[in-house]
């Protein structure tokens, strides 16, 4: 193929990819307009595509009527739960990798758990939680959100332990470090990728969940994803603080995909390849 | 010896405490409550039997739920998989700022599926959304399709969000799988005078599948208890028609506090569930 | 510095018994190498003085102290891996200091301990870098480093030399030897090279199947070996084993192809006695082309290969290859008749049926 061609065979991959991307990411454009447009524009009639101004009124109410507080609720729970996960979690991991305890029975049992649907378990959780006494704390959903993630953390750095040289472990043990040592100062280090790609997922599964939210909050820690869908009511839907919310509810996310962008697609393929 | 012992049950035991939280506990309450008589009126902790799974059986609503959500995700499934199929082929060679546009991509599937379906429902508005004037574009006249209401659009509206946030995750995995896939089996099978056809069919095929399955297992698996979208854009409705497993679950236990019935329906999905995964499973072993 | 005791070591993995009733001591001070063909228990021996495996019966000693309950860490020794075991997030420094920094040693010391054994191995300008900007050669040397700082009481290398090219392979061991003479310590050496464990043993154990073939001093068992196995795996190219049987009378052993050598009386008395085949084992050294000598074999010669001062000629016995090793331009070329004096008093005689030397 000529030079020419394949110049334009790269442009019109280029076209095309340019193309998808704007396609997927034009819905997240119009939440993000609707955030920043005046009830006007909002309601509008043809449609107002790109707003006028940037508009902030519509964040301003959350933050005013304590709305906001919610992104905080969720960075709270989702945050604790998956640095509760993650320690809790390689430490498992490296029980069922080095010592191969529980063998294969326990590594199953432990990765079936994922496949719960968690439709099927909320009610009982529910009554748990409310004998409990855990209902609408902070501590009953970093409870939740720790037990819930525990297994697919587990199931990712075991694979990734499993990849460490185990000699480096060993000499680690013949230097004079304790097995607990070995694991903080060897394991860790030596799979800090891996760290990193699943408690980036961890931490997307608590911050996006929402039934068990809906469940087990009533006022006090409600999250964003349940502050949101209780802005469409049967009589008025508030445009304008959906908007508002859920951008503040993505932002995280953005902040997120911007800066582990490595580490989301590595953790991806990885859960392909261990699978 | 002992020492050692000790250690790797004392690192896993506050995992395993955790898990059992939610991993036994549950299901024996499941277990027990579905054999019992609790409803939001009665609080009969007598042995009722099986008279919940008989219901079950022959509760109409539930089995239409089940139809749903069994039509959908074989729906939904497909196109995930072949929009990402595409989508993976074009990413595959060089484009300018591939890693850029591979990040934005990603962007619906790391948010929550409650804002996938907010923003979907706002987008599908019949007066103020833009789908319905970007369709008006194309009819010539004002159109004002209402999207969540209407029967026939209530389940492509559905789909179309689902498809929106989810493709990018397959798109993720199948790229990640063609970039594997051993490049010189390919140039040996284009001198060899392979169609694209062929050497799709032939050699790419075979070494993505593994992937591919593993998506399809998880992606399934998410279809299959699909919530969150379906209950921000339509809560099940209009009526019934969009109830899925989940919502008619949800229902029953939060909404209408038929507490041992939902028992029983809770512990249904989990035995549905588990016997697809073996049996798909059991399928892929085969094809090995 | 205490002798290291091994008393009747068992090793089982369920039920493959890998080592098998180790009787064995290294005095303090020596360079014991354990060496044998793969599979033969060597590795799982030295891991299990380590501490890195358990042993199923038996007990280590080191001096009166029983090592067997104890964990590595507290057995006061260091290890030198065959992959070399590096961290890769840790500069030379660091990793030479691992052990210093678990065991909470003063920074002051831990300088002065890495710099030594820096200095002691040229590892100096490299100590601020990371393993992977380092040869095999200096990760090496790093292992070895990390293993010498710790004033541990025994030293075990497993295989260290096994990745690394020829040349540097042999530089290196020098290096071993000149190592082990200036730290006095005791070294335990596992490895599949025979030619390591000649050049570098005080004492060679040389093991089969999981157990002990033969132990002592490097010529000790090259010039004595027990039985075939010894005979064969010690010495390139191996010993040559042809068969041959004693005749009734004048101290004759006949070879297969008739012709006959004379031997010792005693040796013959013996032989005489055996019932199983005999396997006569000469080794290529051994094969001297001497005007009129009267013990000798006459052979044509198969091939000729030179390599400088000596050359290889082969040829055959009736059915079996034989190699001798002589001095160059003593065979002229491939074909001729040659008439070889093997040097009956370094061969050996051995029962074709046990194995064991017979004399």
């Amino acid at each position: 193929m000529s030079v020419v061609g394949r110049k334009n065979r790269t442009g019109l991959r280029f076209a095309l990819a340019l193309a998808c991307t704007l396609l997927f990411l034009f819905p997240i454009y119009w939440i993000a307009a609707i955030s920043v447009k005046t009830p006007e524009e909002i309601f509008a009639y043809p449609l107002v595509w790109l707003p006028g101004s940037f508009n902030f009124n519509n964040y301003l109410v959350l933050f005013r009527d304590g709305d906001a507080w919610s992104v905080f609720h969720s960075l709270v729970t989702a945050g604790t739960s998956t640095v509760i996960a993650m320690v809790l979690g390689t430490f498992a991991a490296y029980s069922l990798a080095r010592y191969k305890t529980g063998g294969n029975h326990l590594s199953l049992w432990i990765i079936s758990q994922r496949m719960v649907p968690q439709i099927s378990i909320a009610f009982p959780v529910f009554l748990l939680f409310v004998s409990l006494k855990l209902i609408d704390t902070y501590a009953g959903l970093i409870i939740l959100y720790t037990a819930f993630n525990l297994p697919y953390v587990i199931w990712m750095m075991r694979g990734y332990i499993q990849d460490v040289p185990i000699e480096l472990e060993q000499s680690a043990m013949i230097d004079g470090l304790s097995p607990f040592q070995v694991i903080l100062k060897v394991v860790f280090p030596m799979v800090r990728a891996g760290l990193f790609a699943t408690a980036v997922f961890t931490f997307i599964f608590a911050w996006n969940d929402f039934l068990f939210a809906l469940i087990l909050t009533r006022s006090e820690v409600v999250t964003y994803p349940v502050q949101v869908t209780g802005y469409f009511g049967s009589q008025s839907t508030f445009w304008g603080k959906i908007g508002a919310m859920s951008m503040l509810g993505m932002l995280p996310m953005f902040f997120v995909v911007a800066t582990m962008q490595k580490y989301i697609v590595r953790g991806m393929s990885m859960g392909a390849v261990k699978g | 010896m002992t020492r050692i012992f000790q250690f790797r049950y004392l690192i896993l035991a506050p995992a395993i405490f955790f898990i059992l939280l939610i991993g036994l506990y549950p299901f024996l309450k499941l277990l027990i409550t579905s054999f019992q008589n609790i409803t939001m009126f009665a609080d009969d902790y007598g042995f009722a039997g099986f008279v919940h799974y008989a219901r079950l059986m022959d509760d109409g609503r539930f089995w239409a739920s089940v139809l749903r959500t069994v039509v959908f995700t074989a729906i939904a499934l497909p196109i995930e998989l072949g929009l990402g199929l595409a989508m993976a082929y074009l990413f595959l060679e060089r484009v300018p700022l591939k890693q850029v546009f591979v990040a934005l991509i990603l962007l619906p599937t790391v948010i929550s599926p409650i804002v996938a379906g907010s923003t979907w429902r706002l987008m599908f508005d019949n007066r103020f959304g833009p789908i319905n004037q970007i369709i008006g574009w194309f009819a010539g006249h004002e159109v004002k399709l209402l999207w969540t209401v209407d029967t026939s659009l209530a389940w492509p509206a559905i789909l179309i969000a689902d498809v929106w946030q989810w493709t990018p995750f397959m798109f993720l995995f199948l790229l990640t799988a063609l970039s594997a896939v051993d490049q010189e089996q390919i140039e040996a099978a284009s001198l060899d005078g392979a169609s694209r056809w062929r050497t799709f069919r032939y050699i790419v095929l075979p070494a993505i599948t593994p992937v591919m399955a593993i998506a399809m297992l998880i992606r399934g698996l998410d279809l299959f208890r699909i919530f969150d979208i379906v209950w921000t854009m339509t809560q099940g409705g209009p009526g019934t028609l969009t109830e899925t497993i989940s919502v008619y679950a949800y229902q029953m236990a939060f909404r209408e506090f038929d507490v041992s019935y939902s028992a029983a329906f809770a512990l249904a999905i989990i035995v549905v569930l588990t016997g697809v995964v073996l049996s798909f499973l059991r399928m892929v072993e085969v094809e090995r | 510095m205490s002798d290291l005791v091994l008393k009747n070591v068992h090793k089982h993995y369920g039920q493959f018994h890998a080592v098998k009733g180790i009787d064995l001591t290294v005095k303090a001070g020596d360079f014991a190498v354990l060496v044998g063909p793969s599979g033969c228990g060597k590795s799982t021996l030295l891991r299990s003085i380590a501490g890195l495996e358990e042993i199923s019966d038996g007990d280590i000693l080191l001096g009166d102290k029983s090592l067997k309950d104890l964990p590595p860490r507290d057995r006061n020794l260091a290890m030198v891996f065959q992959s070399y075991a590096l961290y890769p997030y840790l500069t030379v420094f660091e990793n030479i200091a691992f052990g210093l920094r678990a065991r909470k040693v003063p920074n002051a010391e831990v300088e002065a301990k890495v710099r030594d054994a820096a200095e002691l191995l040229g590892l100096t300008e490299y100590l601020d870098r990371k393993p992977r900007a380092l040869s095999g050669g200096q990760r090496q040397r790093v292992a070895i480093g990390r293993a010498i700082v710790r004033d541990a009481e025994l030293f075990l290398f497993d295989e260290p030399l096994s990745n690394l090219d020829a040349k540097l392979r042999d530089e290196m061991r020098e290096e071993l030897k000149k190592l082990h003479q200036r730290l006095g310590k005791t070294f335990i050496y596992v490895t599949h090279d025979q030619i390591e464990a000649m050049t570098l043993a005080d004492q060679i154990v040389l093991l089969k199947d999981g157990s002990i073939e033969q132990q002592g001093a490097p010529l000790d068992l090259f010039e004595r070996p027990n039985n075939l196995f010894v005979a064969g795996f010690l010495g390139s190219p191996s010993m040559n084993l042809i068969e041959v049987s004693p005749l009734g009378r004048d101290n004759l052993v006949q070879l297969a192809d008739g012709q006959t050598l004379v031997v010792d009386p005693a040796i013959h008395a013996r032989l005489v006695e055996t019932k199983d085949p005999i396997l006569w084992g000469v080794r290529p050294e051994h094969f001297a082309h001497v005007e009129n000598a009267t013990n000798a074999v006459m052979v044509q010669i198969g091939v000729l290969q030179p390599t400088g001062s000596r050359s290889y000629a082969s040829f055959r016995i009736a059915d079996t290859h034989v190699v001798a090793e002589l001095p160059a331009h003593t065979v002229s070329k491939e074909g001729q008749q040659i008439a070889l004096s093997p040097n009956m008093e370094k061969t050996h005689f051995f029962n074709a049926g046990t194995g064991e030397r017979i004399g």
